[in-house]
């Protein structure tokens, strides 16, 4: 995996869109490996009563989606690379809840280079994730420190 | 109301493995919105050592296929950790192993909760054996659009005090103990 400099980077650089299912196998392993149990995830029957988001399927956790969201910038460019850049934060907001079955779409883009100095430069990158229907789900910001 | 048992055919992990994870047990102790006061702040009821199938299942979970990421003989030999590599959103599983069933910030496992906003930010990667401590300050609590949020800090800090990562963590909740009764009952 090679990631670009700060000076070779442009704003309006695109990242290739990345597709999760949100089956509810899918949403069961994350469940495990994130350890959030809450049964609006989970538990079918629960969530045909309870209806937490007024409908009575299961949802994927909003911490899957920001992982979806954030997986946009890592799988392009690492978590940590060895030319030096990693990702510094990640900022999400969470707008439909996804029903289970659903596949989401994350696009984005860079939307601004912060000149920070040698070792310190950094570039904001704006994430929007999409339904199967087209609705807008979850926006992030992602920063995350380029090489020089 | 039981955790149904195909989930145990995902676990991968010592941790998930003997985690309490029926969230509708002992969801009296929870605090509440109602209950939170913004700047209490205290250690969460356990730490995390962090261990290589912790961060295999977090990112095979989130759909990672790239092997420094989830093949720990090719991230030993590949990764500028020489470790594999963790997903920035991983902070939230040793936040719910982390908080457990009692205290400060058990809010996140209230049922009926919505998640609005997150914030994590990564300061250096965890690595293998360190012994991580999460500090909880209640951050914030308001009502916006007859909504209750509640917002905690959490910092994670290994055995030698250093800081590895924050999360700023927001949840919409039931606003009284009466309301999360309406959905742990439902």
């Amino acid at each position: 995996m090679t990631v670009p400099t700060f000076s070779q980077i442009e704003s309006g650089y695109e990242f290739p869109a990345v597709n999760q299912s949100y089956v509810q196998p899918a949403i069961d392993y994350y469940a495990l490996a994130s350890l959030d149990m809450n049964p609006v995830h989970t538990n079918e029957e629960w969530a045909s009563r309870a209806k937490v988001f007024g409908i009575p399927e299961t949802v994927g956790h909003g911490m899957m989606t920001m992982s979806t969201l954030a997986s946009v910038v890592t799988r392009a460019w690492g978590v940590v690379n060895k030319q030096g850049g990693s990702i510094r934060f990640v900022d999400a907001k969470f707008t439909k809840p996804v029903k289970v079955g659903e596949t989401v779409t994350a696009t984005g883009k860079v939307k601004r280079k912060h000149h920070h100095g040698p070792g310190k430069n950094w570039v904001q990158i704006a994430i929007e994730a999409k339904d199967s229907t087209g609705d807008l789900i979850g926006l992030a910001e992602v920063g995350y420190n380029l090489p020089d | 109301m039981p955790v149904p048992a195909r989930l145990d055919a995902y676990i991968e992990t010592e941790k998930q493995r003997h985690f309490s994870r029926d969230f509708m047990i002992g969801w009296e102790n929870y605090e509440t919105w109602e209950q939170a006061t913004v700047g209490d702040s205290g250690p969460a009821l356990r730490t995390f050592r962090i261990a290589e199938e912790d961060i295999v299942s977090y990112n095979r979970a989130c759909g990672e296929t790239d092997p420094l990421m989830i093949d720990p003989v090719y991230a030993r030999q590949n990764s500028p950790t020489g470790e594999v590599l963790q997903h920035p959103v991983f902070v939230t599983t040793i936040a719910f192993y982390s908080l457990g069933e009692k205290g400060i910030g058990t809010w996140i496992r209230t049922p009926g909760a919505r998640n609005p906003q997150q914030r994590i930010e990564i300061i250096e990667p965890f690595r293998y054996g360190e012994v991580i401590t999460t500090t909880v300050t209640t951050a914030d609590k308001f009502v916006q659009r007859n909504k209750p949020y509640l917002q905690m800090l959490l910092d994670f800090r290994n055995e030698k005090g250093v800081l590895k990562a924050r999360w700023w963590c927001s949840l919409i909740l039931p606003e009284t103990q009466a309301d999360v009764a309406r959905f742990a009952n439902a």
